[in-house]
C-alpha cells in the first residue's frame, strides 16, 4: 500500500513539474527554441528567495514573490541580451539550441560561485540547503504547508494566466503574435515586446517552482540540470506546443517518477533510487514512439 | 614548481584525445548537421570497455587468480598486471588492440542505435533524448559495480609499462597524437571526397538532396556509426591515459567543451576543429596554471566554465562561423564538353 505522504509528495513534485513545463511550453511557443537552460531559472528563483530570508530575515513562504521575479528578470534578461539578437541575426535553431546551452553552462557556473561567495560572506549553508516547512491544521487535519501553498500557487498562476490570455487585450496581442508573427506585426503588435513579456512570465512561473524545490530535496546549483529531463519529458508528453497539454504532462510525468521510483525500490524488485531518471526517459521515449505530437493531439486536429 | 615536461605531455594528450572527439563531432554536426548532445555516452562507452575488459583479461594473461571483490580490488590487481606488461610488451600491445575493437565496435553500434531517433525526431527532441541516455548511461555505470567499480573507479593496467623508464609519458603523446592524426585525416578526406559533398547538401537542403537520389537515412546511420566509435576510441586512449575509469568523469560538461571546440574553430572546416581544440586547451592550462597563483573567494574552476560558456556565447552570437570560416569545397575544376559522341560528357577541357 502506497503511504498518504508519497501521495502527498508526488503532488508537490508535479506542481512544480506542471508550472516547469508550462514555463518551457511558452518560451518554446514564442522563440521556437528548446531552452536548455529552463531548469537554471527554478534554481536562480530558488537563489533569490534563500538570500532574502538569510540576509533580512523574512519567514520563508513570504519571499515566494522574490522566486518570481528573480527567474522572470534572468529569463528576460536571457531573452533579451541573447535569444532575440541572435534570432535578429538569422541563428538557425540548432544555433539558438547550443546557445542555450551555453547559457545553462554559463548560469550553472554563476550560481556556483554565488554560492560560494555566499559561504563566504554570509556564514549560512549554500548548497544541498532546504526550507523549514510549517504545520498548517486543515479540518483537524496536520497538512504540510508546502502541500497546500503549492497547489494554491498552481491554482492561482494557472488561472491568472488564462484570464490573461483569454481575456485581456494583451493576451490576444501574445496569442497572435506567436500563431503568426509577421501578421501580428502588420497590425501594430510590439511582438519583440509581447515576447520578452511571454520570457519574463515564463521566468517567473519557472522562479515559484524553483522555490518548491528545497521544501522536498537539499538543494543545490547543478539542480536545475538534474530536474531537465523530466520538464522535457512533461512538455513533449503534453504536445510542446500546448499550455494545457504541459500542465497534464506535468502532473503526469510528476506522479509516475514519484510512485514509480517507489513501487520500483520495493520488494520485489529492489532498483536502485539512483535510476530514477530512467522513468521520465521511459515516459519520452514512449511519447515519441506512440504519440508523437502529444497529449495535446487527443482534443486538437493538427494543422 | 611545475614540471614542464608533464605539462607538455598532458597537453599533447590532451590535445590528441580531445582532437579525437572534435573530429567527430564535427562530422556530425559540421558536414551533416546533428548536433550530437549525446557524444559523453560514446566516449565514455569506449572508456567503460577498457575499464571492465582490460584488468581481467589482464589478470587471465597474467595467470593471476582473482579473489575478493571487483570494486575493492581492481586497482590493486591492475598495479600487477601493469607489472606483467612491463616484461610482455606483446600480451600489452594485444591487451590494447583487442579493447580498442571491441570499444570501437560498441561505439559503432551505440552510434547505429542512435542514429534511429536521429533520423525522425526534431532536433531539440533528439538533444534531450541523447542527453538523457547519456547520463542514465552514466548512472549505470556509477551504481553497477561488477561494470566499471561503481562509485570507486577502476584501476587500468599501463599498456606502455613495459617502454624503458622515463619515455612511457612520450609514448602516451605518440599513441594520441597519431590515432588523432588518423582520425583528422580520414575526416578531412571524407570532408573533401563526394561523401562530404553529399553530407553538406543533406545538411543543407534535405529535400533537395533525396531528390537527386541520395538515402539520407543511410547518410545519416553511417555518419552516427562512424562517429562514435570515433569517440569510442577517443575513450579508450582516455582510459589507459589516466590509469583508471570512474564514472562521474563522463558528464555533459564533456560534450559542451567539444561542441564549443568545433563551433569556437569553425563548423564546417576541419582545420577549425584543429584550432578550436587548440584554443581550448591552450585556455584551460592557462586557467590550471593561474590557479596556482590567484585566491579567490571562489573556486576557480566555476570562473573557467563560465569563461568558456561566455565565450561560446559570444562566438554563436558576433561570429557564428569560428574563427576558421567554412569554406567552398574543393572541386577540380571541370567543364560540360561536348563528348564525341551526341551526348555531353564530363571531363577536364582543354
Amino acid at each position: 500500500m502506497v503511504d498518504v505522504n508519497i501521495l502527498l509528495d508526488a503532488l508537490v513534485y508535479s506542481n512544480m513539474l506542471a508550472l516547469l513545463s508550462l514555463s518551457l511550453t511558452l518560451t518554446i511557443m514564442t522563440l521556437k527554441v528548446a531552452n536548455f537552460a529552463h531548469g537554471d531559472l527554478a534554481i536562480v528563483g530558488v537563489y533569490g528567495a534563500y538570500t532574502l530570508m538569510v540576509v533580512m530575515g523574512v519567514a520563508t513562504y513570504l519571499t515566494l514573490p522574490v522566486a518570481f521575479l528573480f527567474g522572470g528578470v534572468y529569463a528576460l534578461l536571457c531573452y533579451v541580451l541573447i535569444y532575440s539578437p541572435m534570432r535578429r541575426r538569422g541563428a538557425s535553431f540548432v544555433m539558438l539550441m547550443i546557445a542555450s546551452m551555453a547559457i545553462d553552462i554559463a548560469t550553472r557556473s554563476l550560481i556556483q560561485i554565488y554560492a560560494d561567495l555566499m559561504k563566504f560572506h554570509l556564514k549560512v549553508y549554500s548548497r544541498a540547503f532546504i526550507f523549514n516547512d510549517v504545520m498548517l491544521n486543515i479540518l483537524g487535519v496536520e497538512v504540510r504547508g508546502i502541500v497546500v501553498f503549492s497547489t494554491l500557487s498552481v491554482a492561482v498562476l494557472l488561472s491568472l494566466l488564462y484570464i490573461l490570455l483569454m481575456k485581456t487585450k494583451f493576451g490576444i496581442a501574445m496569442r497572435a503574435a506567436i500563431e503568426n508573427p509577421p501578421l501580428a506585426e502588420v497590425l501594430g503588435i510590439n511582438v519583440e515586446r509581447v515576447y520578452a513579456i511571454s520570457w519574463f512570465l515564463a521566468g517567473g512561473f519557472a522562479g515559484v517552482a524553483g522555490f518548491f524545490l528545497p521544501f522536498r530535496i537539499p538543494t543545490s546549483p547543478d539542480l536545475g540540470f538534474i530536474i531537465l529531463l523530466p520538464i522535457f519529458a512533461a512538455s513533449i508528453l503534453g504536445g510542446i506546443n500546448s499550455l494545457p497539454g504541459a500542465v497534464i504532462g506535468g502532473y503526469v510525468v510528476g506522479i509516475s517518477e514519484i510512485l514509480g521510483t517507489y513501487l520500483l525500490s520495493q520488494p520485489p524488485i529492489n532498483m536502485s533510487t539512483a535510476y530514477r531518471p530512467a522513468i521520465p526517459f521511459a515516459i519520452l521515449i514512449l511519447t515519441l514512439l506512440l504519440l508523437p505530437r502529444g497529449i495535446a493531439s487527443i482534443w486538437s486536429r493538427g494543422d | 614548481m611545475i614540471n614542464i615536461f608533464l605539462l607538455l605531455v598532458d597537453i599533447g594528450t590532451m590535445y590528441g584525445i580531445f582532437l579525437i572527439l572534435a573530429s567527430s563531432m564535427e562530422l556530425e554536426y559540421g558536414e551533416l548537421g546533428i548536433p550530437n548532445f549525446g557524444k559523453v555516452m560514446f566516449f565514455a562507452a569506449g572508456a567503460f570497455t577498457v575499464g571492465a575488459i582490460a584488468v581481467r583479461i589482464g589478470t587471465w594473461l597474467a595467470g593471476i587468480t582473482w579473489e575478493g571483490e571487483f570494486k575493492t580490488k581492481s586497482i590493486l590487481y591492475s598495479t600487477m598486471v601493469s607489472r606483467y606488461f612491463a616484461s610482455h610488451p606483446l600480451q600489452a600491445i594485444a591487451v590494447f588492440l583487442l579493447t580498442l575493437a571491441i570499444a570501437a565496435v560498441f561505439g559503432a553500434i551505440l552510434g547505429i542505435v542512435a542514429s534511429y531517433p536521429a533520423i525522425r525526431l526534431r532536433e531539440d527532441y533528439l538533444a534531450i533524448t541523447l542527453i538523457a541516455a547519456g547520463e542514465l548511461f552514466r548512472i549505470f555505470g556509477r551504481n553497477y559495480d561488477p561494470l566499471i567499480g561503481g562509485t570507486m573507479g577502476v584501476g587500468v593496467p599501463d599498456v606502455l609499462a613495459w617502454l624503458p623508464p622515463g619515455t612511457k609519458e612520450a609514448g602516451y603523446i605518440l599513441l594520441s597524437l597519431s590515432f588523432a592524426a588518423a582520425t583528422w585525416l580520414m575526416l578531412y578526406r571524407l570532408s573533401t571526397s563526394p561523401f562530404g559533398r553529399t553530407l553538406r547538401a543533406i545538411r543543407d537542403e534535405e529535400l533537395a538532396a533525396s531528390t537527386l537520389g541520395k538515402d539520407i537515412v543511410k547518410y545519416r546511420m553511417k555518419v552516427l556509426a562512424l562517429g562514435s566509435a570515433m569517440a569510442a576510441v577517443a575513450g579508450v586512449i582516455y582510459a589507459y591515459y589516466m590509469g583508471s575509469v570512474l564514472a562521474d568523469d563522463f558528464n555533459p560538461l564533456k560534450t559542451f567543451l567539444v561542441v564549443l571546440m568545433v563551433v569556437l574553430g569553425g563548423s564546417g572546416n576541419p582545420f577549425g576543429t584543429l584550432v578550436g581544440v587548440a584554443v581550448y586547451i591552450f585556455l584551460d592550462r592557462t586557467l590550471a596554471i593561474l590557479k596556482h597563483y590567484i585566491v579567490l573567494p571562489f573556486d576557480i574552476n566555476y570562473a573557467a566554465m563560465l569563461l568558456f560558456g561566455i565565450i561560446l556565447l559570444l562566438v554563436l552570437m558576433y561570429r557564428p562561423e569560428g574563427i576558421v570560416p567554412e569554406r567552398p569545397l574543393l572541386t577540380v575544376k571541370a567543364k560540360f564538353c561536348k563528348g564525341d559522341g551526341e551526348k555531353p560528357e564530363r571531363r577536364l577541357c582543354k
